[in-house]
């Protein structure tokens, strides 16, 4: 990106757009990065006003130290050798050579304690993106360039341990250094002139690339949530149909590593919760016995649902789709036939179809890391794990639903459990949030630190609830929250996960509000989007008419249009 | 208009987006409070991009107007660059 192509962007941002506020912590002069950072964070926020705030020149840790009490939903730190000992810089003349090299070492092991410290309090306050020196060292040490000498490689093991300790913490956020190489030649990095100038090290370049790397950390593409394969030539090399099931193969001795590779992803992505299914033209009986092989690296029990016929693979991704009940923009369909790519994007124009690369191996490994940034997640949580199976279940659940009833209802088992003092604080409760389309009441996104300022408000409260009945646990599936006055509860948040549909803990969630001590009202702050039609829907049956923003429900007409609930409670206070 | 004026008009307005478009050709340091050491280095910037052509910072010190930087790019741009 060139200087000019930022500052357009940057100025062409809808000034009334709610702000979004950065804090740049850095200690050279942010120049262009703060250009780029902001310019790079516009392009992936368009319904936001990116905002930009800077330190004092050199002081890096006081602003880190007091980002607490800036405005801040995220922050940007960007450090460099000359954070950790000025003598790795080029703008002081404190000395190099053997005699400064055990003390350049010390030194900068104060300032990585210095720093972790620094970054970690800061995190409390808002997510934290940080890259860690991107520069070459200076030439300060007695070795020649080929040769790396030991206070290097000390001086960058201790980077190291700085970022594998900093990739620990939670809100935290590390640029991945390969990816920067790919983006950003380290030659190419270093502007000397412009260091001696203008304060700062970076080409125009390495700054755009930097830009762009932190604005990745701080607003990331949604991560896909299923995908849909072929299986012949892809899932494993061979026609399984013309070869039978012991013909196929995905293994080195039979050239076809890279269909085992393939699955290798498939199964690994599974593990972190991705849904998996199959799309195949095949004979269903053929599949079964391939899919029973023993060395099959994806466990048929991780597929799910598995679509083989002979019919188009369109109608079959629209049978899965409906089975996950998530929309074709959150999905990956992968084959190694483009005609079948083609059908499937013009019955599904949001999915993202990828052509299997075959024995292409050039294209085989970025096939493999695409798949990777596709689905890749900042954080794993034990409902990811949970959502396969919860499908599975919901599925059974819908079957069995067809005669259902008060009966069926009454005699699953179902137990609903409350958090509340922790609800706010985990990070599951504003992703659900964040995420929730169909039942959600007004379908705001927070930021961390939005989310922790409305948690903070005076009477706020926010409340989880985790499902589960005999069919298995579907994890936390809804999220209640507002604030008390006086006797009236005002509703601002309200997210119910699709997978809990039909189970009547949306009437629960309510029973539960009007259980508290004084409430004889409920407000909802509700606003229409076109996906929250089931939310629509509810409201509507409960209210008596159709929901209006500031709708409000009494306790006697609640209690008179409420069916009966049948679930147990467990309550988490902790 | 001398086509380098225009170009030169585009690159102001980008650094400085809230001056307004007929002060622009009578701007220096002096009377647009925004023009600061930071926004020099950036004009600089985006007119070596704007005119494919490498300033001096040495030469930044004498570009202290628009006339200046427009009489410094009229010899050093070849026409029709």
């Amino acid at each position: 990106m060139k200087v000019s192509e930022a500052l357009e962007i940057v100025h062409g941002a809808d000034s009334r757009a709610r702000p979004f506020h950065v804090v740049l912590a850095c200690s050279f002069t942010p120049l262009h990065l703060q250009t780029f950072v902001a310019a790079h964070l516009q392009r992936r926020l368009l319904d936001r006003k990116v905002t930009l705030a800077t330190g004092l020149y050199g002081d890096l840790l006081g602003v880190l130290r007091k980002v607490r009490t800036m405005q801040a939903d995220a922050i940007a730190v960007v450090l460099e050798w000359a954070d950790l000992d000025p003598r790795l810089g080029y703008r002081n003349l404190g000395g190099w050579g053997p005699a400064e090299e055990p003390d350049i070492l010390q030194q900068a092991e104060r300032g990585i304690t210095e720093m972790r410290r620094a970054v970690e309090q800061a995190a409390q306050g808002a997510p934290v993106a940080i890259s860690l020196p991107t520069l070459r060292l200076p030439p300060a040490f007695h070795t020649a360039a080929w040769q790396a000498g030991s206070t290097e490689a000390s001086l960058t093991a201790a980077v190291s341990q700085f970022a594998a300790d900093l990739a620990k913490l939670p809100r935290t956020f590390l640029v991945n250094r390969e990816q920067l190489d790919a983006a950003s030649p380290p030659d190419a990095r270093f502007d000397l002139k412009s260091e001696l100038f203008a304060g700062l090290p970076y080409s125009i370049a390495h700054a755009s690339a930097l830009g762009e790397a932190v604005a990745h950390l701080i607003a990331p593409p949604a991560p896909k949530k299923g995908i849909i394969t072929d299986l012949d030539d892809t899932f494993w090399s061979g026609i399984v149909g013309e070869v039978g099931s012991n013909g196929v193969s995905w293994d080195l001795n039979s050239h076809a590593q890279i269909h085992g590779l393939y699955q290798q992803v498939l199964r690994a992505l599974a593990d972190q919760g991705v849904l998996v299914a199959i799309a195949s033209k095949n004979d269903p009986a053929v599949v079964d016995r391939a899919l029973e092989r023993a060395d099959v690296i994806v466990p048929r029990d991780k597929l799910f649902p598995i679509e083989v016929h002979w019919h188009a693979k369109s109608g079959s991704v629209g049978r899965v789709l409906k089975a996950w009940n998530v929309a074709a923009d959150s999905v990956v369909f992968v084959d190694d036939s483009p005609m079948e790519l083609e059908e499937v994007k013009q019955a599904h124009p949001g999915i993202e179809c990828l052509r299997f690369p075959g024995q292409d191996y050039k294209s085989a490994e970025a096939f493999l890391r695409r798949l990777r940034d596709l689905f890749g997640r900042p954080h794993l949580s034990e409902e990811d794990a949970l959502r396969r199976d919860s499908l599975r279940h919901a599925k059974q659940f819908t079957e069995e639903l067809e005669d259902a009833s008060d009966d069926f209802l009454r005699q699953i088992n179902s137990v609903v459990t409350v958090e509340r003092a922790a609800a706010a604080a985990d990070p599951r409760s504003r992703e659900l949030v964040n995420k929730t389309n169909q039942f959600n009441l007004n379908a705001r996104r927070y930021e961390e630190a939005e989310w922790d300022l409305a948690a903070r408000r005076e009477g706020a409260f926010v409340w989880s609830l985790a499902y589960q009945d005999k069919f298995g646990p579907l994890g936390k599936i809804a999220v209640i929250g507002g604030q008390c006055q006086n006797g009236c509860l005002a509703i601002d948040v309200w997210v119910m996960s699709c997978r809990a549909f039909a189970r009547r803990i949306e009437h629960q969630c309510l029973s539960l509000l009007f259980e508290q001590p004084g409430v004889e009202e409920i407000a909802f702050c509700f606003r229409a989007t076109e996906r929250n039609g089931p939310l629509q829907e509810f409201l509507t049956g409960i209210l008596g008419e159709p929901p209006t923003p500031g709708a409000r429900l009494r306790r006697e007409d609640f209690l008179r249009r409420c069916p009966p609930l049948f679930h147990r409670f467990q309550s988490r206070e902790t | 208009m001398n086509p380098i004026h225009a170009r030169l008009i585009h690159c102001f307005s980008l650094v400085f987006p809230a001056l307004p478009p007929e002060q622009i050709r009578a701007a220096t340091p002096r009377n647009v409070a925004a023009w600061d050491s930071v926004a020099a280095i950036s004009l600089v910037n985006v007119i070596e991009e704007e005119f494919n052509t490498q300033i001096d910072f040495e030469d930044m010190a004498e570009l202290n107007s628009f006339d200046a930087i427009a009489n410094y790019l009229t010899e050093r741009v070849p026409a029709g660059d």
